[in-house]
């Protein structure tokens, strides 16, 4: 078993700040975050296209910091195809493995145990401008595998293609890691691209690791709000909240409304009087509640039926708070309905930090 | 307030039709959704309300007048584009006070700033007023071009995708606000978009456009659970429909369905038999995601065994894809579930929610328990 061990702590300008993580062989792993975070640049520093300020790159417990991209043993696929357009698809496969001065015979083999899998070998003849958008980034992604690299970096690779090509690449390029099972790291700004394609998610803003996790780890247990926030779709509600104490009980109240909610029990230690938090919760996790006293009476704000499922929002002061249900019910805009929180499904971070406050 | 009429519109680009013999009559009022892929003509057909395109043949009538020959501006509308198009030099106040200092308004400055100020607390955007678009992130400067829009009640608002240059996330939380500020619009509006999503949401009524023709015109409900026809029912819903063919057959006077080469045979529900007889014996047979059962071990014998292709979270909830019979299928699991590719998975489907189409012609015939779709 081979180990691949990155470990970074750069200051590129601050383009990525002190970012450590380790990835193990046959892992697929997501840099996910939104543009300007440092995820491309640390995808180039891996495969040796930037230069690291300070920090370290290993590769299988081999420093790799000095050795020039080629020798790296590393493929690469970016965002635009870069093919050779007078080359063929055979050509433009076989190029980087003739400057290898490898044999012909050979590269066909390679070719040939390729081009299937990213199912090109239709196109071995045609020259990349006869080749649609999802054809071109298949031939990109097949070259940067032909050589069978110990690793295999990806740069937004789908982000070039309309959406119904996008998903098909999307479950070939999961396909392509099971059947060859070459580590894999995967940039991308799209949480739902991360989320299908990693078995782990790198998430990253302003440069600097928020965290790291598979994916239903980030999506249920978001170490801050900026995850909580990034992660899924629609998105976690997330309501600047005052904690009330009256009767021996506390609440959430919010600015601008009488709304309040009970603060789920598991949080009674660490809560207190006048303390300001923001609470997160799931549109999935907002249950619609029969008449109990933990639950909260508001009034529908809006209500969309959207086939598979039903959305309905409720105004707390200025923020909207989305629920969403499969059950087959009907709301007019102003009736009331009484809500429920999944206890332990609801989030508590810290306003100035963001970082997450744990029960 | 006006009720919109297009009469037998076709408009031409040298050869190529992008709208071909379209009527249309939309209510006073109404809020009203042209949906349909790109290049399908639902801005052609905007901006032929509008006034900025001039169709070769038939009559736009704003209020009952034809307008054909009426300047843009003079036909009283308010629109809102996909890419905003607001004034950079100007500051957002300035930008959403410009349509009613124009010529044919020449509002007091007293209201408008009265006009202003309340539709800039309706969109969120008080904080703003003084900014330039320049300044402003992009979800904003969308705000500042709907409340531009809608700061004045013309005769109808003509909405251009205004919503899909935002983020997923935005965008969701956009969708909502507009549909929370709908029933503030008091006029005709006309919202043009490719989601489907806005179009359940916000639409009293659809209209599916295609090539320049529509495909079917009612509400979103009727579109999802009653689709006329196999084109629309696969631009409603995420993931898409699954669609197989089937064949209609007789089994000891039992009606059943023939399906992936006669491996499977399906009992479709007793209230559809008499109409799928009346038609030809080949079928198109669809059924949602959501209408699909799954079990990772063999529940009974008519359970379909196939393997997991793809495992694919999209956001609330997994959309496993799965090869069986020869073909993929889509199902939605929840949001938890785990599985290996290639790993075995048994589905079953629920037929009272299969759809029939005609194979041939692609056209709806029936499904089980119309009543109940068709009450909206």
């Amino acid at each position: 078993m081979r180990k691949k061990l990155f470990h970074k702590s750069v200051d590129n300008g601050f383009a990525v700040k002190n970012l450590s993580f380790s990835c193990n062989d046959g892992e697929f792993i997501g840099i996910l975050g939104p543009s300007g975070c440092g995820k491309s640049t640390t995808l180039r520093m891996v495969a040796g296209l930037e230069k690291i300020t300070d920090g370290d790159v290993y590769i299988n417990d081999v420093r790799i910091n000095d050795l020039l991209p080629k020798d790296r043993n590393i493929g690469l696929a970016f965002e635009d195809y870069a093919l050779y357009p007078p080359l063929s698809v055979y050509d433009n496969l076989a190029f980087n493995m003739r400057a290898k001065k490898i044999g012909e015979q050979e590269i066909k083999k390679s070719i040939d145990y390729v081009a299937p899998l990213l199912r090109v070998d239709d196109l071995l003849k045609e020259k990349p401008t006869a080749l649609s958008g999802g054809q071109k980034q298949r031939v990109n992604i097949a070259r940067a595998i032909v050589r069978r690299p110990g690793l295999l970096l990806l740069d937004e690779p789908l982000s070039h293609l309309d959406g119904k090509m996008r998903q098909t690449l999307r479950q070939e390029i999961k396909r392509l890691h099971h059947e060859i099972k070459c580590t894999t790291i995967i940039v991308t700004h799209d949480q739902m691209e991360a989320m299908s394609l990693a078995d782990r998610i790198v998430i990253m803003k302003d440069g600097e690791l928020q965290q790291m996790g598979t994916p239903l780890e980030v999506y249920d247990d978001p170490a801050n709000v900026f995850v909580a926030g990034f992660i899924g779709e629609p998105p976690m509600n997330l309501l600047p909240s005052t904690i009330l104490r009256t009767e021996g009980r506390f609440l959430f109240s919010f600015e601008g409304s009488d709304v309040r909610i009970e603060v789920p029990q598991r949080y009674a230690s660490i809560v207190r009087d006048g303390m300001s938090v923001i609470l997160g919760v799931r549109p999935v996790d907002v249950l619609i509640a029969d008449d109990s006293a933990a639950s909260t009476a508001v009034p529908v704000a809006v209500y969309e039926d959207l086939g598979d499922e039903r959305h309905i929002s409720v105004r707390i002061g200025k923020s909207l708070l989305n629920l969403i249900t499969e059950d087959d019910v009907y709301y007019q805009q102003g009736q009331i309905i009484r809500l429920l929180f999944h206890a332990e499904r609801t989030h508590l971070f810290d306003p100035k930090t963001g970082e997450r406050i744990r029960a | 307030m006006a009720q919109i009429e297009l009469e037998h519109i076709t408009k031409t680009y040298g050869d190529k039709t992008a709208l071909d013999d379209i009527s249309l009559c939309v209510r006073d009022n109404e809020f009203f959704v042209l949906f349909g892929p790109a290049g399908a003509g639902k801005t052609t057909l905007l901006k032929t309300i509008a006034g900025i395109e001039f169709p070769q043949k038939g009559l736009v009538r704003i209020d009952g007048k034809i307008v054909n020959h009426v300047e843009p501006l003079n036909r009283n509308i308010s629109m809102v584009f996909e890419n905003y198009a607001l004034y950079p030099q100007k500051t957002v106040y300035d930008n959403i006070a410009s349509p009613l200092r124009s010529r044919l308004h020449r509002e007091s400055e007293e209201d408008v700033q009265k006009a202003v100020v309340k539709v800039a607390k309706m969109m969120s955007i008080e904080q703003l007023l003084d900014r330039r678009p320049g300044e402003l992130s992009n979800g904003q400067r969308q705000r500042v071009a709907l409340g531009r829009c809608l700061v004045r009640t013309p005769n109808v608002y003509l909405m251009d995708e205004p919503l899909a240059h935002l983020d997923a996330k935005l965008r969701h939380f956009m969708r909502s606000e507009l549909k929370e500020m709908q029933s503030a619009f008091n006029t005709t509006t006309i919202y043009v978009t490719h989601d489907y999503t806005e179009a359940m949401s916000l639409a009293d009524r659809v209209a599916v456009l295609n090539h320049g023709r529509f495909e079917q015109t009612g509400t979103a409900h009727e579109m999802f659970y009653l689709p006329s026809n196999e084109f629309v029912a696969k631009l409603f819903g995420e993931p898409e429909i699954n669609l197989f063919p089937a064949e209609l057959t007789a089994e000891g006077g039992s009606v059943r369905l023939k399906a992936f080469d006669g491996e499977v045979t399906l009992t479709p529900c007793a209230d559809v038999v008499p109409e799928l007889e009346k038609g030809a014996k080949k079928l198109d047979v669809g059924i949602r995601g959501n209408d699909i059962g799954f079990s990772f071990q063999q529940e009974g014998r008519d359970w379909i065994r196939g393997t997991v292709y793809a495992n694919e979270p999209i956001g609330n909830k997994v959309v496993m894809t799965v090869e069986a019979l020869g073909t993929k299928i889509r199902l939605v699991a929840p949001n938890n579930t785990k599985a290996e590719l290639d790993q075995e998975v048994y589905l079953r489907f629920n037929e009272k929610n299969f759809i029939y189409f005609d194979y041939e012609t692609q056209k709806f015939i029936v499904r089980s328990d119309m009543d109940r779709y068709l009450r909206s």
